[in-house]
């Protein structure tokens, strides 16, 4: 059987979560909507920066609900989806904001991520998200989902 | 070459299911993280344990009575789990996690009364024809939990890589797979302090899974199965903090992790056999590696 060896982290890699608050930004708000009804001519705010009537021709194909939740700290704005009988047709994470309290000690922590790829076709600078070991509940967002449908989970007209 | 990338993420598995995806053109792009998180969400729909409707609600109400027919994708993973059970001397068995739940997260009373050791999944469970499943006794339920998020990941990678996609990574909640030309480096969490890192491993087309031992009394309960528990022992392990492991595929990584946080050490044969690797944390704070660990190489 291979034994297993003491391992120490290479000084420069050990690094700490930055102190201040981090933020992801998956989606905004049109091009969610543009994702989740590409047949939609315009959206028609029915609640001002909330809800919104996605329309093709006249016709009403679907409601889209934009909402914010308490993550772990800070807010994960997601957005909701409705076909017109009310079903989910997708939860789309628009932007997910974290923080840490640990402290900066690696040299240069951005360094690590970013400068480690830049060169490569990969670098498109979200290395950092790359964490394992990170299980974050996203019960919120599903009681948020349940929420929504109970507003406007009866259909749209 | 041009190429566009894209980052995207949603609520599934119980957890935040991330995904960045580089391609020659945008529409193909979001055409293929639609196939891979729609391939996520069905292995959501089959192998939870709290959906009546999923694969194993029907085998755990049904399955003792008569055998009960499930989707290919469920049979591979419980058939992937029994295996690894074998292999594992029963470190690894998906019967027992309901017991912990049934106890109310307090093992020790259902492994108190005499005479009620849990069998294995091997005597427990069996695979039949046509991707039927029966279970030969009463008190028999399987938990998918331990190992079906990282087979999640591997069918979201296998979408990705069947469609117009030259790179990608997929983040189910801390396990994770990667495919394209460049190694894609990934932070690993120390387990005894969330907001700190450990240090940096970089993945090519292969996997990453870690668990720590904590159990997150805010987090929700389909993810807060993070104390790992022994079934030989009736007992949560205890003398390893957190266990990350690189293997070839998303689920076994994910189910490995379960065996390093169990048997420690002597889970080194078993890597091996999977062509896996794994690094440890100890509760006394030593790491320790397997010789074919590289994640220095991100240094």
């Amino acid at each position: 059987m291979p034994d297993w060896v003491k391992w120490t982290a290479p000084a420069a890699a050990v690094v700490s979560m930055a102190s201040s608050a981090h933020a992801v930004q998956y989606l905004s708000i049109p091009e969610a909507q543009k994702l989740a009804f590409p047949s939609a001519t315009q959206f028609v705010e029915a609640q001002p920066g909330r809800v919104w009537k996605a329309q093709a021709g006249g016709q009403v194909v679907g409601l889209f609900v934009f909402d914010r939740v308490i993550g772990k700290h800070l807010y994960i704005d997601y957005a909701v989806a409705l076909d017109p009988g009310g079903r989910v047709r997708r939860v789309d994470i628009l932007q997910y904001r974290e923080s840490y309290g640990g402290e900066v000690r690696g040299p240069s922590w951005l360094g690590q991520f970013v400068g480690k790829t830049s060169a490569s076709p990969l670098s498109v600078g979200n290395d950092i998200r790359n964490i394992s070991g990170a299980t974050l509940s996203s019960h919120h967002v599903t009681e948020g989902v349940k929420k929504i449908l109970g507003l406007y989970g009866h259909g749209v007209r | 070459m041009a190429s566009v990338s894209i980052h995207r993420a949603r609520p599934l598995l119980g957890t935040f299911v991330e995904m960045t995806a580089i391609g020659p053109e945008q529409s193909g792009l979001d055409a293929a993280a639609d196939a891979a998180f729609a391939a996520i969400a069905k292995v959501h729909r089959l192998m939870s344990f709290h959906d009546p409707a999923s694969d194993v609600s029907r085998l755990n109400r049904t399955a003792a009575t008569r055998p009960v027919r499930v989707d290919a994708w469920t049979w591979n993973v419980i058939a992937a789990a029994m295996d690894l059970n074998r292999r594992s001397s029963g470190a690894f068995d998906v019967t027992v996690a309901p017991l912990l739940q049934a106890a109310g997260l307090l093992p020790r009373t259902a492994a108190g009364r005499a005479g009620d050791a849990t069998p294995a999944p091997g005597q427990a469970i069996e695979m039949r024809a046509n991707h039927r499943i029966r279970f030969r006794r009463p008190q028999t339920s399987i938990d998918l939990g331990g190992i079906a998020k990282g087979f999640a990941v591997d069918r979201a990678i296998e979408a990705l890589r069947a469609r117009e996609v030259t790179a990608a990574l997929v983040n189910a909640g801390g396990d994770l797979a990667a495919f394209g030309p460049s190694a894609w480096s990934v932070q690993m969490r120390d387990p005894r302090d969330p907001r700190e890192t450990i240090g940096a491993v970089e993945i090519s087309n292969e996997a990453l899974a870690s668990t720590g031992g904590r159990f997150d009394p805010f987090d929700s309960p389909l993810v807060a199965r993070t104390a790992v528990f022994d079934p030989r022992a009736h007992a949560p392990a205890i003398a390893v903090a957190g266990a990350t492991v690189r293997a070839p595929s998303a689920m076994m990584a994910d189910a490995l992790t379960k065996v390093v946080m169990i048997d420690g050490e002597a889970a080194a044969g078993l890597l091996a056999h999977f062509a896996a690797s794994a690094l440890m944390v100890r509760r006394d704070g030593e790491i320790r590696v397997t010789p074919s660990w590289q994640a220095d190489r991100a240094a």
